[in-house]
């Protein structure tokens, strides 16, 4: 800092600017405290809570659906909305599974091509709705139902299992799966925070027109967020079947709804333009810990639906209360 | 209304550069379906003045700054720097030409930081590796820059950190106006920069306006505000119903001879001008 930066800048602009940085630090300090709230409620009520193992349950639980919410996230911050991540998820599912069976691919190569096909359905969304117009619900509700379709094609009647040991490895145990949770929420964490591309994304979904004007891209930043949207449900998909050790067309069904409710319970906005990846990793630890803790204290998967359907209300009404009104 | 379009038409459209001006859109014409909302119109920016440009709510002045930036297509009309022919059709274009605009209502985005809202569409990138790969941005030097501009302008906004949605009025309006004394080059466009602003916080925009031109941009600024016309600027020119009703130097005209070249109360004289 030079010496004209000093003089520009009262002595109380320090104070100031560590304020808006503890703003952020008490946003996600929130989401947290309420995931360990949660945590303690079960554990409370709970014998098998107070073993470690659960809450390394919950975390591998929660990270598939978590690695395919970080790609919600950032299309959710623009301003946007991916309802076909759950098809786009089976797609790949499938693809990879014959890749490995039918083609006996190098498992690198299967994982490549299922990530390459994940990421161009999402390319997909994102350039149907941008050269079309048609607004994102309509195009990704079609893509929901559409995806859906292909991957049923391509994976009837076949037996999709018994994959190769190193295959395997990305999906079973809990290490593995928790690691790429975090790896992914960190490179998606520092894609929105650290680039310019990034940081467009919230520009975008703070407000299209300012973005539009100042020189954004908008067109162009909007196709590759859906295309990130595309590549994390197949990185999650590919995830999935190597723990399960089959695909099926029938996987991800309603995985898009869970994320959308795990990006929202973490706190960031369904209306575009603030929030980010940490937030949603703690919404989704938060959801497979009362889905978790509710099957434990006996209550039925229809009580848990319930549950976090209040749960989603919630969120988004504190998302708007605490909203400053301009 | 319509009934002498096409005689004013070919008429303007005979219009040529002329020489002494930085800037000048010749012909502009804006339709949205039916409605002519910028008819015609020349407008000619002569270097280092401040021309300010006036008429009622929905007189196409907002219109015409948009289609003259690039932020609307324009259905007709030529655009010209240094008696140039140039050729605007993006806001980035725009910006590339040297002209910096504060669109009215559509200035910063509330969930950005003051630094970000700055540099938005023009940031800085780390010169590194990271930077040129990936977009890195350089944050510490675009915080910098915004705090010695802020310095420079006597603007006294601390925190630049914060997110746009934290600030008055005024100070978003600071934010706006320093954007174009970073990046302006050679025109700056204001609409409505005094808006829904007290009158300390107007005068602190005024005061930045002027800083503007002593910066050696040469100004186009909308507004309402007759003393502001009447103040700071050095010609007026008066649109009504879309279409470009007069030219004056401010020296030449009072408040009340303004409102009714804006008014039309002197219509007779005022339609052939
Ligand atoms: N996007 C649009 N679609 C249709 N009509 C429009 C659009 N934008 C402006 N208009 C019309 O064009 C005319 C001029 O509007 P404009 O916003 O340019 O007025 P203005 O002089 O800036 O008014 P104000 O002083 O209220 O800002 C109005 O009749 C308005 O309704
Ligand atoms: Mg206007």
């Amino acid at each position: 800092m030079n010496e004209q930066v000093e003089q520009g800048v009262p002595p109380e602009s320090q104070r100031l600017s560590r304020d808006a940085l503890m703003h952020q630090v008490r946003q996600i300090g929130q989401v947290f405290l309420a995931l360990v709230a949660i945590y303690a409620v079960f554990y409370a009520l709970s014998e098998p809570f107070r073993n470690v193992n659960t809450l390394f349950t919950i975390m591998t639980q929660a990270s598939i659906l978590a690695i395919l919410a970080c790609g919600t996230t950032v299309v959710l911050i623009s301003g946007g909305l991916d309802l076909s991540v759950g098809s786009i998820f089976a797609v790949v599912g499938v693809v990879v599974g014959i890749m490995l069976i039918n083609f006996e691919l190098p498992v690198w190569l299967a994982i490549v091509i299922g990530l390459a096909t994940g990421a161009f359905c999402g390319f997909l969304n994102g350039m149907v709705q941008v050269f079309s117009g048609v607004p994102a619900f309509i195009v990704t509700l079609g893509g929901l139902t559409a995806y859906k379709g292909i991957a049923e094609l391509l994976g009837s009647g076949q037996d999709l299992s018994r994959f190769p040991d190193s295959f395997r490895m990305l999906g079973t145990g809990f290490v593995m799966p928790i690691s790429i949770m975090f790896a992914s929420a960190l490179i998606i964490g520092i894609f929105l925070r650290m680039t310019r591309l990034g940081n467009h994304a919230y520009a975008i979904g703070g407000n299209e027109e300012v973005a539009r004007l100042s020189g954004v891209a908008v067109a162009r930043s909007r196709v590759i967020y859906y295309t990130i949207g595309g590549f994390m449900a197949a990185t999650a998909a590919i995830v999935e079947v190597s723990k399960l050790n089959f695909a099926q067309s029938s996987r991800g069904q309603s995985y898009e709804l869970f994320a959308i409710a795990a990006v929202v319970i973490g706190g960031t906005s369904l209306f575009g333009g603030r929030g980010g990846v940490g937030k949603t990793i703690i919404g989704m630890m938060i959801m497979q810990t009362i889905i978790v803790g509710l099957a434990y204290l006996g209550v039925g998967t229809s009580v848990q639906r319930i549950a976090i359907g209040v749960i989603i209300i919630l969120a988004v009404f504190l998302d708007m209360r605490n909203r400053p009104k301009r | 209304m319509s009934h002498d379009v096409p005689v004013c038409k070919i008429m303007m459209n005979n219009a040529r550069s002329e020489p002494g001006h930085v800037f000048e859109a010749l012909g502009v014409t804006k339709r949205f379906g039916g409605v002519v909302a910028v008819d015609n119109v020349d407008l000619r920016l002569k270097t280092g003045e401040v021309l300010a440009v006036v008429g009622d709510n929905g007189a196409g002045k907002s219109t015409l700054i948009k289609a003259i930036t690039g932020a609307l297509s324009r259905d007709e009309g030529q655009l010209y720097f240094d008696g140039q022919a140039v050729q605007i059709d993006s806001p980035t274009a725009a910006k590339s030409a040297g002209i910096e605009t504060v669109y009215q209502d559509l200035a910063l985005v509330n969930e950005l930081t003051v630094t970000k809202n700055i540099f938005l569409g023009r940031e800085i990138v780390r010169d590194d590796f990271l930077g040129r790969v990936f977009g890195f941005l350089d944050f510490r030097r675009m915080d910098n820059e915004v705090r010695a501009l802020f310095g420079k302008l006597n603007i006294r906004i601390t925190d630049i950190y914060r997110e746009a949605e934290a600030f008055s009025g005024g100070q978003r309006q600071a934010v706006a106006l320093s954007k174009t004394v970073m990046f302006g080059k050679r025109v700056a466009i204001l609409d409505e920069p005094t808006a829904a602003l007290g009158v300390r916080e107007s005068q602190m925009a005024m005061d930045l306006v002027t800083s503007l031109k002593d910066h050696g941009l040469s100004v186009i600024m909308i507004t309402h505000n007759m003393q502001h016309v009447l103040h700071y600027c050095d010609r007026v020119m008066v649109l009504r119903l879309g279409r470009h009703i007069a030219t004056r130097n401010v020296s030449e005209v009072d408040g009340d001879s303004l409102v009714a070249l804006i008014t039309g109360a002197n219509e007779p004289q005022a339609a052939q001008a």
